[in-house]
């Protein structure tokens, strides 16, 4: 059931831009739409990439926003999520937590 | 006539003619109307929803760009729960990069706030952790389960033992003594698990025991929000209408008992909740048309009125979803693509 | 001039008080009780049906105006009935198994017991044994029978038969009576007789004993 939801109606998580626009409406309370147009300003796409693996790839791995598949050196979850944050200019929770815990 | 193939809500096929669709479909959302007071579908949704019904497709889904944002709910519970024994970092990294999540949820097997509390501290490490491995957003989150606090699960009288005794007042007192506990409980986990680093909390499954159980959802919502103001806090509810188990109990001048959807999220608003999941349920006597229009319906005038975000509940037996372990895929396709195309919302 | 709505609004608002106070004055001021009884109380009692049913009222509330209602029958009791001539009889009566609602059935009592029969009330949630058995225990000559939930409306079939395997049945006239009930169905499970409300089923009783 979680599989039909995904493919009939989810956005794709992070193959595409999902868990960024969620990231955004989480942080920011905004609604879907405004949360896509943001997260598409700040990554120089148009909203309709959003939710294009090849284009989103693309720019994931230009930008070290976390790919599916891991190669070599790109940067993975925590290390993704300082890119995020900083990317996407919202706080990430854990990442002020790393910070105050790594003292950096 | 031709006849179609449909489903009931408790997933067996049935045949039907396209008139006998459109009919439940009008009848689905009518009874929606009455009950929560709203306006039913217009003819453009009726056909839309007419459309999906009678299409011979297997699978139906949005327009490329309509995309919503997918939360998962206890994905940690669900994935062991089918006899997939990962662990629950595991769990999670399956979710994001197998299942195509755009948030999930970390959970304890007892998912309620109550049972996580003693063991609150042995839960961090493991959030923390996986907040480490993994890339999308990270809720903690458990159920409010107002029962639990009712003897003999805890401390206070039971008020379904009170009420039939005639003991009403003592019910109600019950009830409100028991909700204390319960925005302890919540706000005690969740700020433990917001200092750990979770991306949000969730409350699910709000309302269970009905409006004490609601009202106890919104004080914590409240006092979290205060104590941390950056908190994401989601609300999801349990059914789509707030039993009266106390009946009186009140949240901002508002009676809490026998609020819709529509209602509900502006209580989850006025407590600084950040996304409000409503519900609404499947009858399983009536066809997917009948659920899905109903549902439809009242999650139509929730996202009309939202100012917060709403993520819709679609899972088994919720949001036109037949009631079985495993929802065929025609069905829950074609709910969770006409939920979408047709509410305005942010994510199911 | 007592006012009845403002017996049926207090009543709605299940405060006990103001219902049995306001019932009290209307009495001294010489309203009939059985216009009291079905202008304000029972009139109200309808209406917090509907509004249970809307999702408006919860149990508790109901519970409250379920309290208030019957403090004021039992001031009205004395007086329901009075003018009525006596007979004499026993009944059996209760609400069927699995069935709480009993406002109905000791109003019912209450006319039936005015009206000069001994009542032998088994209370709620009364099993077919428990009726045979006290028909056994009473010799009485009528059984009745109070549903008021659709689900709960079979047992009375199923306490007809009862009656008729423990060979009783002939011996008995058994009445039914609750909202969801009607004579149709009294024909259909083969009971004796049916009456909407309390008024009739003591006329119903007389009668059957005549
Ligand atoms: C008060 C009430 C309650 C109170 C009962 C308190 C009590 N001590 O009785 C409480 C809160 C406990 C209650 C509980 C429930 N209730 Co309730 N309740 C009612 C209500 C509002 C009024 C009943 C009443 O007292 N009417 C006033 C009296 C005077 O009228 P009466 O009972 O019909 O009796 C008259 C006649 O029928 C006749 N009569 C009655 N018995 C007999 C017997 C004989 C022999 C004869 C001749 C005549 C006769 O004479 C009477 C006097 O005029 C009705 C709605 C309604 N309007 O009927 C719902 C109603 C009966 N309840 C209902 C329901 C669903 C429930 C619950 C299942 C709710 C829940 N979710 O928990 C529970 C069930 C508990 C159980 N196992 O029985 C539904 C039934 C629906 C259905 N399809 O069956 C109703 C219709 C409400 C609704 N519209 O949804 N309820």
């Amino acid at each position: 059931m979680a599989i039909t939801h995904a493919h009939a109606s989810g956005m794709g998580g992070m193959r595409v831009a999902g868990d960024l626009v969620a990231r955004v409406q989480m942080a920011r309370g905004m609604k879907l739409a405004q949360a896509k147009a943001y997260v598409a300003e700040k990554l120089a796409v148009d909203v309709s990439e959003l939710t294009d693996p090849i284009v989103m790839t693309e720019v994931r791995t230009d930008l070290g926003l976390g790919v599916v598949t891991p190669l070599p050196g790109v940067p993975k979850g925590i290390e993704a999520k300082f890119n995020i944050a900083r990317v996407l200019d919202i706080d990430i929770n854990c990442v002020k937590r790393f910070r105050e815990r790594t003292r950096f | 006539m031709d006849q179609f193939f449909h489903r009931m809500g408790d997933g067996s096929a049935v045949q039907m003619t396209a008139k006998q669709i459109m009919a439940d479909l009008v009848e689905g959302s009518e009874d929606a109307a009455d009950r929560g007071k709203i306006p039913p579908l217009a003819k453009e949704e009726y056909d839309y929803l007419l459309d999906i019904f009678c299409s011979p497709h297997k699978f139906i889904s949005v327009e490329p760009g309509r995309e919503v944002i997918l939360t998962y709910d206890a994905a940690t519970l669900k994935i062991r729960r089918v006899g997939v024994h990962v662990d629950r970092i595991q769990a999670l990294q399956i979710y994001e990069k197998i299942m195509g999540a755009d948030t999930m949820e970390l959970a304890h097997v007892d998912y309620s706030y109550k049972p996580v509390k003693p063991i609150a501290t042995f839960e961090q490490p493991i959030l923390e952790q996986a907040l480490l491995a993994t890339h999308i957003p990270l809720f903690y989150g458990a159920q409010p389960n107002l029962g639990l606090y009712s003897q003999p699960d805890g401390p206070f009288p039971n008020p379904s033992e009170l009420m039939p005794m005639g003991k009403i007042k003592e019910a109600q007192e019950s009830y409100e003594a028991a909700l204390e506990d319960l925005v302890k409980d919540i706000v005690f986990v969740g700020s433990l698990m917001y200092e750990s680093g979770a991306d949000g909390i969730n409350l699910d499954t709000a309302g269970a025991a009905g409006d004490a159980d609601f009202l106890a959802t919104l004080i914590a919502t409240e006092k979290l929000k205060a104590k941390y103001p950056d908190i994401c806090i989601e609300i999801g509810m349990a059914g789509e209408f707030v039993l009266g188990m106390h009946s009186q109990l009140t949240y901002k001048g508002e009676r809490l008992a026998g609020m819709y959807a529509h209602q509900q999220v502006k209580m989850a608003e006025a407590a600084g909740a950040t996304i409000f999941g409503p519900v609404s349920n499947t009858n399983t006597s009536k066809s997917a048309a009948w659920n899905l229009a109903r549902a439809i319906t009242f999650m139509k005038a929730c996202g009309e009125i939202a100012n917060i975000p709403i993520h819709p509940n679609m899972g088994m037996g919720v949001g036109g979803v037949t009631v079985n372990d495993q929802p065929p895929v025609d069905v829950v396709s074609r709910s969770s693509a006409a939920m979408t195309t047709l509410c305005r919302l942010d994510g199911l | 001039m007592a006012d009845l709505n403002t017996i049926t609004q207090a009543l709605i608002a299940g405060d006990k008080d103001q219902v049995t106070g306001l019932v009290q004055k209307a009495v001294d001021e010489n309203v009939a009780a059985n216009k009291i009884l079905n202008e304000g109380l029972i009139k109200g009692m309808d209406i917090v049906g509907d509004r249970m049913q809307e999702g408006d009222m919860f149990i508790p509330e109901v519970l409250m105006s379920a309290r208030a209602m019957s403090a004021a029958v039992a001031i009205l009791k004395p007086l329901l009935g009075e003018d009525e001539s006596v007979v004499t009889g026993k009944v059996v009566i209760g609400t069927a198994k699995g069935d709480m609602h009993d406002i109905g059935k000791n109003l019912v009592s209450m006319m039936l017991e005015s009206a000069g029969f001994e009542i032998i009330d088994l209370g709620v949630d009364v099993a077919p044994e428990q009726f045979v058995q006290a028909v056994k225990d009473h010799q009485a000559q009528i059984v009745g029978l109070s549903a008021l939930l659709t689900t709960t409306m079979p047992m009375m079939q199923t306490t007809i038969d009862a009656l008729k395997q423990s060979g009783v049945r002939e011996q008995v006239k058994v009445l039914i009576g609750g909202a969801p009930v009607n004579q149709e169905f009294a024909d259909k499970i083969g009971a004796d007789g049916y009456a909407p409300d309390a008024g009739s089923a003591s006329k119903l009783a007389k009668q059957i004993m005549s």
